[in-house]
């Protein structure tokens, strides 16, 4: 029960998604049962499918997310902590123990965005991080960012600015909307960095 | 323990057809019983019902080789995957007789082995999904975690779906590739 043909992982993924037409998926399946080399290489990529949702559960990740996220993370029991701050102003926020994400959703025009980046600044301005080309929906008006969570609980009451930037092909930055986070560290622990 | 190693299907299924080879019948479960809990897994999407599902094909394709009643040998697999997508469509009967049956073939063998899924690394893979870019992260959590549909993802990021089948798969391969896993 070896292997002749292998099985790429991306399509043991869409099978193990659902999202093979039936008469591929039949296919699939009669392979992995026939093939010691394939299961196991399913089985990885059902450990790796059963971790990125344990990832996104646990709130830890840093990036973009959908309406959709957060009502399945609501339908799930999780609590989310949410900041709207409007653009150019500023928000006081924090994080409890009993949070389990925590988000801002940033209001903005982006009817005619193109490429649209995420810049993390401190207080002065500097960018400490930036995420390139986030997903966005041009008709929401706004971006749902996600902090990680874990982050939020350890840092110290602190200042972060949030910036949404339009980038043309030329390279050219418009200046969408910024957006201030004052947090105030409520959990017992270290107060800086 | 004694181990079987590398039997054919032919031989495994000759072995345990006389009824009384329990090295046989254990080598059969522990080749089948990772293979049969991952269907489970993918049509039942919950790991108790993944178990049953194991303990109940075994039981049932045990049944049939004890009786010499798989005429050719050497479609073990089909049997068996055969097996598993009648019990899934009939998952709702017979909970009384599967007891009946655990308690004769024994528990012990049928179980699933805990230790037989790939370990994996949680704090590596977090490194890794948060070093994809943008657009795969999202595909990735929506796909995995949302279980949302090719549409849904799509529209969120404004592209068509098969350009989110093109992102996803580019994703696995990144995320497999970071983990160290061979493609």
């Amino acid at each position: 029960m070896s292997c002749t043909e292998r099985l790429d992982a991306a399509t043991l993924a869409d099978y193990w998604l659902g999202l093979l037409g039936q008469g591929e998926e039949e296919h699939v399946e009669e392979h992995i049962f026939d093939c010691r080399e394939c299961s196991g290489e399913l089985a990885e990529v059902q450990a790796m499918a059963q971790g990125v949702r344990a990832l996104a559960r646990a709130g830890s990740l840093l990036m973009v997310v959908s309406e959709s996220f957060l009502n399945h993370a609501r339908g799930r029991g999780l609590n989310i902590r949410r900041y709207d701050p409007p653009p150019g102003g500023s928000v006081q926020c924090t994080v409890t123990a009993e949070d389990d994400l925590l988000v801002g959703a940033l209001a903005a025009n982006l009817s005619a965005a193109r490429r649209l980046d995420l810049s993390l600044c401190d207080p002065t301005g500097n960018e400490q991080f930036r995420l390139v080309d986030i997903p966005f929906d041009a008709g929401s008006g706004n971006i749902l960012w996600q902090q990680s969570i874990t982050f939020a609980k350890a840092a110290p009451t602190s200042t972060m600015v949030a910036r949404l930037i339009d980038v043309r092909d030329s390279g050219e930055e418009t200046l969408l909307g910024e957006y201030t986070f004052n947090h105030t560290r409520t959990l017992p622990g270290p107060g800086a960095w | 323990m004694l181990l079987i190693m590398e039997l054919t299907p032919t031989e495994l299924v000759k072995r345990i057809a006389g009824g009384s080879d329990r090295e046989a019948e254990g080598e059969f479960c522990r080749m089948m019983g990772p293979r049969i809990r991952l269907y489970g897994l993918r049509h039942l999407r919950d790991s108790q019902s993944a178990d049953d599902l194991v303990q109940q094909v075994l039981i049932t394709a045990l049944e049939t080789l004890r009786d010499g009643g798989l005429r050719e040998p050497e479609k073990l697999a089909s049997f068996v995957l055969g097996t598993c997508r009648m019990t899934v469509l009939n998952q709702r009967r017979g909970v009384r007789r599967r007891q009946q049956l655990l308690d004769q073939f024994g528990v012990d063998m049928l179980a699933p082995a805990p230790s037989a899924g790939p370990r994996l690394d949680h704090e590596k893979l977090a490194n890794c999904v948060q070093g994809l870019k943008e657009r795969e992260r999202a595909v990735i959590v929506m796909s995995f975690y949302d279980q949302e549909t090719a549409a849904d993802v799509a529209r969120f990021l404004s592209v068509s779906e098969a350009n989110v089948r093109v992102i996803r798969h580019r994703a696995i391969h990144g995320l497999r590739s970071c983990m160290g896993v061979a493609l």
